[in-house]
C-alpha cells in the first residue's frame, strides 16, 4: 500500500486537488444534512415538546403552524372518553405584532394551557418558580432583533392588544421567517380573538393503563368529524408536510446530492488521471506477478486516502461553520452522529470514483513491458 | 510433455489482421535447462521479444506450446500464468521500469509483496538484496536519484525477490555505459552460477556472448542459429 500513498502523494498539485474535492462534498453533505435534520426537527419542535399522547387536530391539518379551529364540544367528547386523563389546548395564529417603537411586523402567536407539558414554551407553569405573570408573552432569542425590545419587560401590542414580553427563552426560533411568540392559553385567545372554550389543538394525556391505540380508535369512532393523531403522527406528519410537500427537504437533499456529485466527478477524474499516467506501472505490476487482487487495491487505496483525507478536512472546516451557521439559521441542527455518518458515504464515493480507474489498471496488458 | 526446464516447442505467433498479419515467430522450438544463461540476438523485427513474452507467460502462441518447469503454461488461465510468473519468473527491462514514487527498498521490498513475503520480513530482506549489489547507501534514494547502472542493479534485486528459478532479461545493457553493463553481466552470470537460475536475456549488446552459456540467434521469427560458448566468463 505503500505504492499507493507514494503515488499519490508524489503528485501533491493532484492529490490537493482531489482532497479539496472530498472536502467540498464532505462539507455540502455535512452541512445540508444538518440543515434537513434541524429542519425536520423544527418541523415538529412544538408537538414534539408537548408532555401528551394524542393530538386532535381540524380534519386535514397538515402542520402545526395551519391550524384551524376545533368546535368547543369536541374538548368536553374527548373528555368524556374511557382511558383519557387530561385534556389541554393550544392555538395558533398569525398575529400583528408591533414593537415599543412603533413597528409592526407579522409574529405567529402560540398559546397553550400549562398542562400541556413541561418542555412546551408557556409562561407560569403552576410546578415551576417563573418570575413571570400568569399573562407574559415570551420570544425566542434567536429572534431578539425581529423582537425589538431593549429591555424586559417590554409593553408591546399584539393584534392592537398591550401584551407584556418578559421573558427570552432558548430553542423555539423563528422556523418560517416569522417569530413566534408564546403565552398562556388564555392570553392567546384574547389576542386573536377566539372564543374561550374554542381551540386548534386539543392534546389529551391518557391514563397508563389505557393502551394508545384503543383510546385512539375510540376517539375517532366519538368523534369523526376531527383527525385524531398520536403525537408521533402528527408530527411525523408535520415533518412530511414541510420536507416533502413543500418542497424545502427535496431543495436541501438536493444540495446535498449535489455536493455527492461534485466530489465524485472530481475524485473519480483525478484518480482516473493518476492512474493513467501511472498505467506502465500498473502493467509492470501484472507483468511482475502481482494478482488483480493486488493491483485493485493500489488503486483503490489511493481514492480511499484521497477521501480520508478530505474528509477530515471537510469535517473541520464544517463543524466551525455549523456552529457560525446556528447565530444565523437558529434552527439548523447538527446530530452528533451526523459528522462521522457522512464520512462513510464520502469513502463510498471515493470507492465508487474509483472503479473506472481500477478497471484501467486491470485490463492494462501486462505484455507492454517490453514495448520502448 | 517435455521436462526440460523452460522452453517452447513448435511455437508459432503472429500479430494484425488478414493482410497486416505479421508473422513474428514460426515454429520455433528452444529449450532452456536449469542453471544456464542463454543470449538470444538477432536483428529488429526477428522475435526475439516475443520469444521472451511466450517464455515469461505475457503471450500464449497461436500454435505450440510454452512449458515453465514442465507445465504447459499456454493452456493456463491468465490468472494461473499470473500465479506461474508470481513463483517463478521475473524480468529485467531496458528502461529499468523502476516504481518512480518508491525509493530503491520500498521497490524492492514491493517486489517481495508482490510474491507474498512475509510482511515483516520483506523491508529486511529488500535490504539485504541491495547490500549485495553495493547499494546500502541508496536505500532511500528515489529512481531519479540514481545512474542509470544503480537503476538497473535495483531493477535486478527487485526481480530477485521472493528468489525466482528464472529471470528474464529485455536488452538489459542497453541504456548502460560499458563499465555498468559489464557490472550487469557479471551480476546475472552469478546469479547462474551461485543460484542455477535459468537467465535468458535478449540483447544487441555483444558483450554478452563471453557470460552466454549458449547464445541463440533468431531472424525473421526462425531460429537460425545455436552456439553453445566453451569459454563462459
Amino acid at each position: 500500500m505503500k505504492l499507493a500513498l507514494q503515488n499519490i502523494l508524489h503528485d501533491r498539485g493532484r492529490f490537493s486537488v482531489t482532497v479539496l474535492g472530498v472536502s467540498f462534498a464532505v462539507f455540502l453533505m455535512v452541512f445540508q444534512g444538518s440543515l434537513l435534520a434541524g429542519f425536520l426537527q423544527a418541523a415538529s419542535r412544538l408537538i414534539d415538546a408537548s408532555d401528551t399522547d394524542i393530538w386532535i387536530t381540524a380534519r386535514g391539518v397538515q402542520a402545526f403552524e395551519f391550524g384551524t379551529a376545533l368546535e368547543s364540544r369536541v374538548r368536553e367528547m374527548a373528555a368524556g372518553v374511557p382511558g383519557v386523563l387530561q385534556t389541554s389546548r393550544v392555538c395558533m395564529a398569525f398575529a400583528v405584532y408591533r414593537t415599543p417603537v412603533g413597528k409592526q411586523q407579522v409574529v405567529a402567536l402560540v398559546g397553550a394551557d400549562p398542562s400541556v407539558g413541561r418542555r412546551f414554551p408557556v409562561p407560569n407553569r403552576p410546578e415551576s418558580a417563573d418570575q413571570v405573570s400568569p399573562d407574559a408573552v415570551l420570544y425566542d432569542v434567536s429572534d431578539r432583533k425581529q423582537i425589538e425590545v431593549d429591555a424586559l419587560p417590554a409593553e408591546v401590542e399584539i393584534n392592537r392588544h398591550r401584551a407584556s414580553i418578559e421573558r427570552e427563552i432558548h430553542g423555539y426560533g423563528a422556523f418560517l421567517g416569522v417569530p413566534f411568540l408564546f403565552t398562556s392559553y388564555r392570553n392567546a385567545v384574547r389576542y386573536m380573538d377566539f372564543g374561550p372554550d374554542q381551540a386548534m389543538y386539543v392534546l389529551l394525556r391518557l391514563d397508563k393503563g389505557y393502551p394508545l391505540s384503543q383510546v385512539q380508535q375510540s376517539l375517532k369512532q366519538r368523534l369523526p368529524e376531527v383527525d385524531v393523531l398520536t403525537q408521533d403522527e402528527f408530527a411525523h406528519k408535520s415533518k412530511i408536510y414541510w420536507t416533502i410537500k413543500t418542497g424545502a427537504g427535496g431543495a436541501i437533499l438536493t444540495a446535498a446530492l449535489l455536493g455527492f456529485l461534485i466530489g465524485l466527478v472530481v475524485v473519480s477524474q483525478t484518480i482516473y488521471a493518476n492512474t493513467m499516467e501511472n498505467i506502465e506501472e500498473y502493467a509492470t505490476l501484472k507483468a511482475l506477478g502481482a494478482s488483480q487482487a493486488l493491483v485493485a487495491r493500489i488503486v483503490l487505496a489511493q481514492a480511499l486516502i484521497c477521501g480520508v483525507v478530505g474528509s477530515v478536512l471537510g469535517l473541520l472546516v464544517v463543524i466551525p461553520s455549523i456552529n457560525y451557521a446556528k447565530s444565523l439559521i437558529s434552527w439548523i441542527y447538527a446530530p452528533w452522529w451526523l459528522p462521522g455518518a457522512m464520512v462513510l458515504p464520502s469513502l463510498a464515493m471515493c470507492a465508487l470514483a474509483s472503479i473506472v480507474s481500477v478497471r484501467s489498471a486491470l485490463t492494462v496488458e501486462p505484455g507492454r513491458v517490453f514495448r520502448a | 510433455m517435455p521436462d526440460h526446464f523452460l522452453g517452447v516447442e513448435g511455437a508459432s505467433v503472429s500479430f494484425g489482421l488478414e493482410q497486416a498479419r505479421v508473422c513474428a515467430l514460426r515454429d520455433v522450438s528452444l529449450t532452456f535447462e536449469q542453471g544456464t544463461l542463454s543470449l538470444v540476438m538477432g536483428p529488429s523485427g526477428s522475435g526475439k521479444t516475443t520469444l521472451l513474452s511466450m517464455l515469461g507467460c505475457l503471450l500464449s502462441p497461436d500454435e505450440g506450446t510454452v512449458f515453465v518447469d514442465g507445465v504447459a503454461v499456454n493452456r493456463l488461465s491468465e490468472a494461473e500464468r499470473t500465479v506461474v510468473r508470481q513463483k517463478k519468473i521475473s524480468f529485467v527491462f531496458q528502461a529499468f521500469r523502476l516504481f518512480h514514487s518508491l525509493s530503491a527498498l520500498d521497490n524492492v521490498a514491493l517486489g517481495f509483496e508482490i510474491r507474498n513475503a512475509v510482511p515483516s520480513r520483506r523491508e529486511e530482506a529488500a535490504r539485504d538484496l541491495l547490500l549485495q549489489f553495493g547499494l546500502g547507501g541508496k536505500l532511500h534514494q528515489e529512481p531519479n536519484e540514481l545512474s542509470p547502472g544503480e537503476k538497473q542493479r535495483v531493477a535486478i534485486a527487485r526481480a530477485l525477490a521472493g528468489n525466482p528459478p528464472i529471470l528474464l532479461a529485455d536488452e538489459p545493457t542497453a541504456s548502460l555505459d560499458a563499465e555498468a553493463g559489464r557490472n550487469i553481466c557479471q551480476i546475472l552470470r552469478s546469479q547462474v552460477d551461485k543460484h542455477r537460475r535459468t537467465v535468458v536475456v535478449v540483447s544487441h549488446d555483444p558483450r554478452w556472448e563471453k557470460f552466454a552459456d549458449r547464445t541463440i540467434t533468431l531472424c525473421d521469427g526462425r531460429v537460425q542459429r545455436v552456439e553453445e560458448e566453451v569459454g563462459v566468463v
